[in-house]
């Protein structure tokens, strides 16, 4: 579901898959607060390669440290939100 | 421009491994465009049958994807060359995402590898691309992730010394 | 044994899992395997695309008897977790699922030190070869003898 403007809306739902998939691990497993490196089992390279993922997705630009922030949904959806919100 | 010697210069492959053969355009942090003839001298052919067709003389797919790759490595490290795997940053493949191989790609065809830089990060670089052949796509890519990592982590893996081993390695 | 389609390696893995036991194969990596001279020189690691090629290989030869002839079209996704090394032993396990007319094959390749790679690979339906002009086993042909397979021809 995408607004006019072509960006992508961000929901909560389109982007546990999203991570589910990059993350090649099944969605149920990505709960909100599931910590990508520690829960999920993931290596640091992919957690950072989930947020390269969703910048191009929700065409948004995230500096590096924000990059590194974001270490589960609930953090990515926070950050995606308000960098939407300003945009 | 960069002539194959040029390209030695900047990655540790060499013969039968080296799989670019000229660098067409480069624009540091990117994107890059580069070039490997296939032909059916390569040693890959040496094993076919007699009567092996067209099929079988396919070029690997796993080695156009390594030869893609190498083309994103030289765009990788073209600011920090580090030929010697042996010292300093060495780097490591990561991750290959999302690559669709379209047709086999025969002995004769001449490739052209477009690399584009997606993210640098401090110790990572993510690129996506495509590589034609004659103008028509043979393979998409959709996301390589290389990460620098210090050459440590792969002579200290060696078997002799089985140290457990990071993230990513080749 | 359908001839041998060129490789970057020589040596095909076995499958070394019971019938009915999840699919798992075994391949060893010779010191002696052309890519090591050039990956690389003075320092021999097995490079991760020949991982893949064992994945690849492991996935054509236990292709559910269902699927027919199928060929790799995609590899969704391929994580590089430890080096591998001359005189290792590759064991890679199997899972396939279809997915829709495609069919999805997901494995782990390791090592005795542990996981070497995750590979997802997407497989189709081998096109039908295109009916080829070419007489078999007839004498070398001259140059301009009967036009070889059409290459643009999807195969």
């Amino acid at each position: 579901m995408s607004d006019t403007t072509g960006t992508v809306a961000l929901e909560r739902e389109d982007l546990r898959v999203t991570i589910a998939e990059v993350l090649d691990v099944d969605e149920v497993k990505v709960t909100d607060e599931a910590h990508f490196v520690n829960d999920l089992g993931v290596d640091s390279l992919m957690a950072l390669e989930v947020m390269v993922v969703l910048e191009k997705k929700y065409k948004v630009k995230l500096g590096e440290s924000e990059l590194k922030e974001v270490t589960c949904l609930q953090k990515a959806y926070d950050l995606l939100d308000a960098k939407l919100q300003a945009a | 421009m960069l002539t194959i010697s040029a390209i030695k210069k900047v990655l540790p492959h060499r013969y039968p491994m080296l799989l670019v053969d000229r660098v067409d355009e480069l624009v540091p942090g990117e994107r890059l465009v580069a070039v490997k003839a296939i032909t059916c001298n390569e040693p890959w052919y040496q094993d076919l049958a007699e009567d092996a067709g067209d099929e079988e003389h396919a070029y690997p797919q796993t080695l156009l994807i390594e030869s893609w790759c190498q083309a994103a490595g030289v765009l990788a490290a073209w600011d920090k060359p580090n030929p010697d795997v042996m010292s300093g940053q060495v780097m490591l493949f990561g991750s290959i995402s999302d690559v669709v191989l379209h047709r086999p790609v025969l002995p004769g065809e001449v490739l052209q590898h477009r690399v584009r830089l997606v993210r640098a990060l401090s110790d990572t670089v993510i690129f996506e691309g495509e590589c034609l052949s004659d103008g028509e796509t043979v393979m998409e890519v959709g996301r390589v992730v290389m990460a620098m990592r210090p050459a440590e982590e792969l002579t200290g893996a060696l078997p002799a010394a089985p140290a457990p081993v990071g993230a990513g390695a080749h | 044994m359908a001839p041998l389609a060129a490789g970057p390696v020589r040596a095909f893995p076995e499958i070394s899992s019971e019938p009915g036991a999840p699919l798992r194969t075994t391949v060893q990596v010779h010191a002696d395997e052309r890519v090591f001279p050039g990956h690389y020189p003075g320092f021999p690691i097995f490079p991760g695309v020949c991982v893949v090629e064992q994945v690849r290989r492991s996935a054509l030869a236990t292709v559910p008897a269902d699927a027919g002839k199928v060929i790799v079209r995609a590899i969704e996704s391929t994580r590089f977790l430890s080096p591998v090394f001359p005189g290792d032993r590759l064991t890679v396990e199997l899972t396939w699922s279809p997915r829709g007319e495609a069919w999805r094959c997901e494995a782990v390749a390791a090592t005795e030190r542990g996981r070497a790679a995750t590979v997802r690979l997407r497989l189709v339906a081998a096109p039908e070869p295109s009916t080829s002009a070419e007489p078999h086993g007839t004498a070398p042909v001259a140059v301009d003898g009967p036009s070889t397979q059409e290459r643009k021809a999807p195969c």
